[in-house]
């Protein structure tokens, strides 16, 4: 494939590109062909985009970007922490450094995508960078319907020994908007990684998590869905590497496609040699409920050290015709049945999720979206 | 309230039910005996309304209405249920929870209040008391991890919140020792009522000691082949199902 786009937003050489890009290629030869303008970072932020990231629980610790630019207007960041640091580079930089002992070092990133009149699409980049301590930062992504919008996040995210960064990611777009993530993380000795991520709708959703494990002890945990319907299409590459002994991951995300939606899930899992100890979990379940739908999920484990506790699956199914009928059999409605299964399983991802305002926030954003099943 | 006549039912390109005629009222236990792979089981899910039946021949009237051409919701909410002989496991999804929403999806179709969490519990644990389970089942996903037991006192715990009109219970009693058995027939003795039919599917008569029936029927080869009293249960267990086969052909002869 030849394109502009495949040589930005890809990684690697040329055959490495095209692999990695394989069931998304068709999507981003179509962005490729279309003309983007520089995105306006003036625009005026709709209300009804607004009140989607007006949370209490983050009021005065809120970061919000309009087309990839900070905006100090939309911003509000009177509560952040004396140990937060945070400084605005040239071209969409965000540059954060925390060393927080506090508990409270909560920080809420707003990416908005506003439509103008043609097609535009932003750059932003963030450098984030956890000294010690404990960091929780929400990170999170909405658009407008409109003109289509093509934005480029690209973080670089450190975690020095002991420290613990814990990361919501919660990507809500229309179709009109497409979304290119690309995140590499070190996580350096007995430091932790935790990240929850539900991703919901637009036209093109990439999302590459590189995670280096370099530090003894380091640990990495992510739960994950993503629920699309429409002719949405969101494409996750995790990439895993145990560099050092006794190094730990979980990996445990869901999926869900309903109607013309297209879903790709990619974990990889590389434990290099002389990494013994490592303990190294990964497991991908989706539903289908459309005979137009598709998801495709490719669980990788290369294993280069001897020592080496892994185990990993992945399945693709239906719901279960047997439990449909079980509930129905007791008056629960068909559409009711097929959302109370849906729900359930997605839920059972976030689970664990340590602040229940943020849980309950996730499960709100899911159950509206949760595909009728008209078409299974 | 029931009456199915002339019922033909076909599974997978396969016909189980030949032409099985039977009609309970109010009031009355009917028990439905038969050798492995009468059709017995498939009788409750085809009254139930579960998909992949094919009901070609024959009329199922249920308190004068069409069943067949009822979704399985409807039929549960005009008072159809079925206890499953394997019960589902719903990981994820509330037992209490579940319960409640089937309950009120109910009442909402027959134009009926909801019930709001402290009637609701009331309810409930009357009816956990009367089937000796645990408070604490209701807080576990639905049957997950139940031992097989429980799944069974948890359908017919479901039964008795939901209080339906006609109570199919399929082989209930199957894989259950003596003292659970007893447990599932006192709760089903505790809902025998005047404006309440059951039919008792099971493979063995043992059940019939603790939950008498009005009328027995014997069904093999997907007919209903011999119909009496509670007695006839009996003589079915001395003499088994061959004894059955053996008077068919005598008559036909």
């Amino acid at each position: 494939m030849n394109s502009a786009l495949l040589d930005e937003f890809g990684r690697g050489d040329a055959r490495e590109r095209e692999e990695s890009w394989r069931y998304s290629k068709a999507a981003l030869r179509a962005l490729s062909q279309q003309d983007f303008v520089a995105a306006n970072a003036q625009a005026v932020l709709p209300a009804s985009l607004r009140e989607r990231y007006t949370w209490p629980h983050t009021q005065g610790r809120r970061l919000v970007f309009v087309n990839g630019a900070f905006s100090p207007e939309h911003s509000d960041i009177s509560q952040v922490a004396a140990n937060v640091a945070l400084r605005h580079e040239a071209d969409n930089k965000l540059v954060l450094s925390i060393s927080a002992d506090a508990e409270n070092s909560l920080l809420h990133l707003v990416y908005t995508n506003v439509a103008t009149d043609s097609p535009s699409r932003w750059q932003s980049v963030s450098d984030i960078h956890v000294h010690n301590g404990r960091a929780v930062l929400i990170e999170q992504h909405l658009g407008d319907v409109g003109a289509d919008v093509l934005g480029a996040l690209t973080s670089q995210i450190r975690v020095d020994a002991q420290a613990d960064l814990q990361m919501t990611t919660l990507s809500d777009l229309p179709e009109s908007v497409s979304l290119v993530r690309r995140a590499q993380v070190s996580v350096d000795h007995a430091a932790t990684y935790r990240t929850t991520h539900a991703i919901l709708g637009s036209r093109l959703q990439r999302f590459d998590l590189g995670v280096e494990l370099i530090g003894t002890q380091a640990r990495f945990d992510s739960r994950g869905v993503f629920s699309l319907r429409g002719r949405a299409h969101a494409d996750t590459h995790l990439d895993i590497r145990h560099v050092a002994r006794d190094t730990a991951c979980d990996i445990v995300w869901r999926g869900v496609a309903d109607q013309r939606a297209r879903g790709v899930f990619h974990g990889a899992i590389t434990v290099a040699a002389g990494a013994d100890g490592v303990d190294a979990k990964l497991s991908n379940k989706n539903l289908l409920l459309s005979a137009q739908a598709e998801i495709d999920t490719q669980p990788v484990l290369e294993i280069y050290a001897d020592e080496v506790k892994a185990a990993h699956g992945a399945t693709v199914g239906q719901l279960d015709e047997r439990a449909l009928f079980y509930l129905r059999s007791r008056g629960i409605p068909l559409a009711d049945a097929k959302r109370l299964l849906l729900t359930a399983f997605c839920d059972a991802v976030f689970d664990q999720l340590p602040l229940a305002a943020l849980r309950e926030h996730i499960s709100a954003l899911l159950a509206p979206r949760m595909p009728e099943g008209a078409s299974a | 309230m029931l009456k199915i006549e002339n019922l033909h039912v076909r599974v997978a390109g396969k016909e189980i039910l030949k032409g099985l005629s039977l009609e309970a009222n109010a009031g009355e236990v009917h028990a439905i005996m038969g050798p492995n792979g009468a059709g017995k089981s498939t009788l409750g899910h085809v009254l139930a309304g579960r998909e992949g039946y094919e009901v070609t021949q024959g009329t199922v009237e249920y308190n004068g209405r069409n069943l067949l051409e009822l979704e399985p919701e409807e039929r549960a909410a005009e008072g159809v249920f079925l206890a499953f002989q394997y019960p589902v496991e719903i990981p994820g999804v509330n037992n209490t929870y579940f319960l409640r929403a089937a309950l009120n999806a109910q009442r909402k179709y027959r134009g009926e209040g909801e019930l709001d969490s402290m009637q609701f519990l009331k309810r409930v644990r009357e009816k956990l008391a009367v089937l000796h389970l645990k408070d604490e089942l209701l807080h576990r996903a639905v049957n997950e991890g139940f031992s097989g037991g429980e799944k069974k006192r948890n359908e017919i715990f479901q039964m008795a919140v939901l209080e339906p009109k006609l109570a199919i219970l399929d082989e209930t009693d199957s894989g259950l020792d003596i003292d659970a058995m007893k447990l599932v027939a006192d709760g089903v003795n505790a809902m025998r009522d005047p404006a309440r039919a059951f039919l008792v599917i099971t493979h063995y008569q043992r059940l019939l000691d603790y939950i008498v029936p009005d009328v027995v029927h014997v069904l093999a080869d997907g007919r209903i082949v011999e119909s009496g009293d509670a007695t006839l249960a009996h003589k079915l267990e001395e003499h088994g199902y061959a004894w059955i086969a053996e008077r068919k052909l005598a008559g036909a002869a």
